[in-house]
């Protein structure tokens, strides 16, 4: 049985050639069943084009690096079923607001890492106790299950590039800055008090910068609360100010 | 030091400073709307909130103060200001950050990056008309009784302010309630929020219905 015929509009630039330009290139391609926008671009790579460039890794919805603008959305392509577009037209570009490596592929790593920098994201135990060898005390598991939903997050991007204050603002921390930040602020593990955390996010760079358009909640391939998770914050900075 | 306001928790203030504001202002005008939309009852009635207004029941002759609508009109031409001045830095300023939202709105489906654009933009309009409309009421607090409001807006050309400051002021007002109640966590849900967004659009719809009517119903009494 053959499938429609599906037809890609991919945008297409090798930032290291110097004599190439921005472009929109299109391709064909028989559609089979359960085929996502990522197995149709492995497709295309392998029957049509092996210069073109992509990003992925696990190809079921975890490690975040297959994320890509399909049809207007920021999402991923593993978990994009092409079925999903009855015209069978796609129409793929690389995340806005980040550094373009090439065609779909750009370095989301770069802005995580700096962001983790930037935001201290990782946890400051409470007191000075070093000691690696004493047992941690057990969480209660209502707390862990807080943690637990925020740290689903995979650093994919989406949020990033949905985010008209962030593309507007370079310095903006975005919502996974502050989803990370909120994470560490729940963890009762956590030393730093809303006063320190106010030196990072309480400001037009974090939490009073945002302005609510709420890309980033209803762009999430994980569906991760931003919208309460950053209301949440901006009441808890706005607190300190009391 | 905790809880002491320093030069770093400025940006917090502002941003409650622009929440708290914008909802003064959104409730004044939906007031002030209601009450010039007396004139839907008749003159008389408008008459009469006119006079209240002026605080006509705390004058012997009950004339009233009209300096008092005067009074009103510079309130909230100040309570305005300070709300453009703590907004206006949200706004893309410069060249770049106008290319940058423009390619990501490009590129990037999303309503509710729309409807702050929109909000925007009213914002924009509103801040040049809102100082004439205060400026012809404030100057001349006599007037906004019926005859005095339809000779101002039918018969000195006011409606080439008053209708697109209606559809502006209606718009940007809802659709900033509606984000400061997402801003400070009134939705806990995506369907409260879609349930708030349907009250935003209701809000808009029925005020500017009133409103136009409003402007409509001054016609009659406008002098020949």
């Amino acid at each position: 049985m053959s499938g429609r015929i599906l037809t890609f509009n991919i945008f297409r630039f090798d930032p290291q050639d110097a004599g190439d330009k921005p472009k929109m290139v299109k391709y064909q391609l028989e559609e089979t069943s359960g085929m996502t926008v990522f197995i149709a671009l492995n497709k295309l790579r392998q029957e049509q084009d092996p210069s073109l460039q992509f990003d992925f890794v696990c190809r079921a919805g975890i490690c975040g690096s297959c994320a890509m603008v399909i049809n207007g959305f920021p999402t991923l392509a593993c978990r994009t079923l092409t079925a999903k577009y009855p015209k069978g037209e796609i129409t793929l570009m690389p995340l806005p607001g980040f550094e373009l490596i090439g065609d779909l592929s750009v370095n989301t790593g770069k802005f995580m890492r700096e962001l983790a920098e930037r935001l201290k994201l990782w946890l400051h135990p409470k007191g000075d106790d070093l000691n690696i060898h004493r047992l941690e005390d057990p969480m209660d598991p209502q707390e862990a299950a807080r943690l637990y939903e925020l740290e689903r997050c995979v650093e994919c991007g989406v949020c990033v590039s949905a985010c008209a204050t962030k593309q507007m603002r370079d310095t903006f921390v975005g919502a996974v800055g502050m989803m990370k930040i909120a994470r560490f602020e729940l963890d009762s593990r956590d030393g730093r008090s809303a006063d320190d955390f106010y030196h990072v996010i309480g400001n037009q760079d974090g939490v009073f910068g945002c302005m609510t358009l709420l890309g980033c909640q209803d762009n999430c391939p994980k569906d991760l609360p931003h919208m309460q998770q950053i209301a949440y914050l901006r009441r808890k900075m706005a607190s300190t100010l009391l | 030091m905790a809880g002491k306001l320093d030069i770093r928790r400025w940006s917090g203030v502002l941003d409650l400073g622009q929440s708290v504001s914008g909802v003064v202002l959104a409730l004044f005008l939906w007031t002030h709307l209601l009450l010039v939309s007396s004139i839907l009852l008749g003159p008389e009635a408008m008459t009469w909130v006119a006079r209240n207004m002026e605080l006509a029941f705390l004058s012997d002759d009950g004339h009233g103060y009209p300096w008092v609508v005067s009074l009103i009109a510079i309130g909230v031409a100040a309570l305005a200001a300070f709300h453009v001045l703590v907004a206006i830095h949200k706004l893309p300023l410069s060249l770049r950050q106008q290319k940058a939202l423009k390619s990501q709105m490009q590129v990037i489906n999303h309503s509710d990056t729309r409807l702050w654009s929109w909000q925007a933009g009213t914002g924009i309009v509103i801040l040049m008309l809102l100082p004439v409309h205060l400026w012809l009421v404030g100057s001349a607090p006599e007037t906004i009784g019926p005859v005095g409001s339809a000779q101002r807006i039918w018969g000195e050309y006011g409606y080439l302010i008053y209708l697109p400051l209606l559809l502006t002021v209606e718009l940007h007002a809802a659709i900033g309630l509606y984000r400061v109640a997402l801003k400070w966590g009134a939705a806990r849900d995506l369907n409260t929020r879609a349930r708030l967004r349907t009250i935003k659009t209701v809000l808009s719809v029925l005020f500017v219905g009133i409103g136009l009517a409003a402007l409509l119903a001054f016609i009659p009494h406008t002098p020949v």
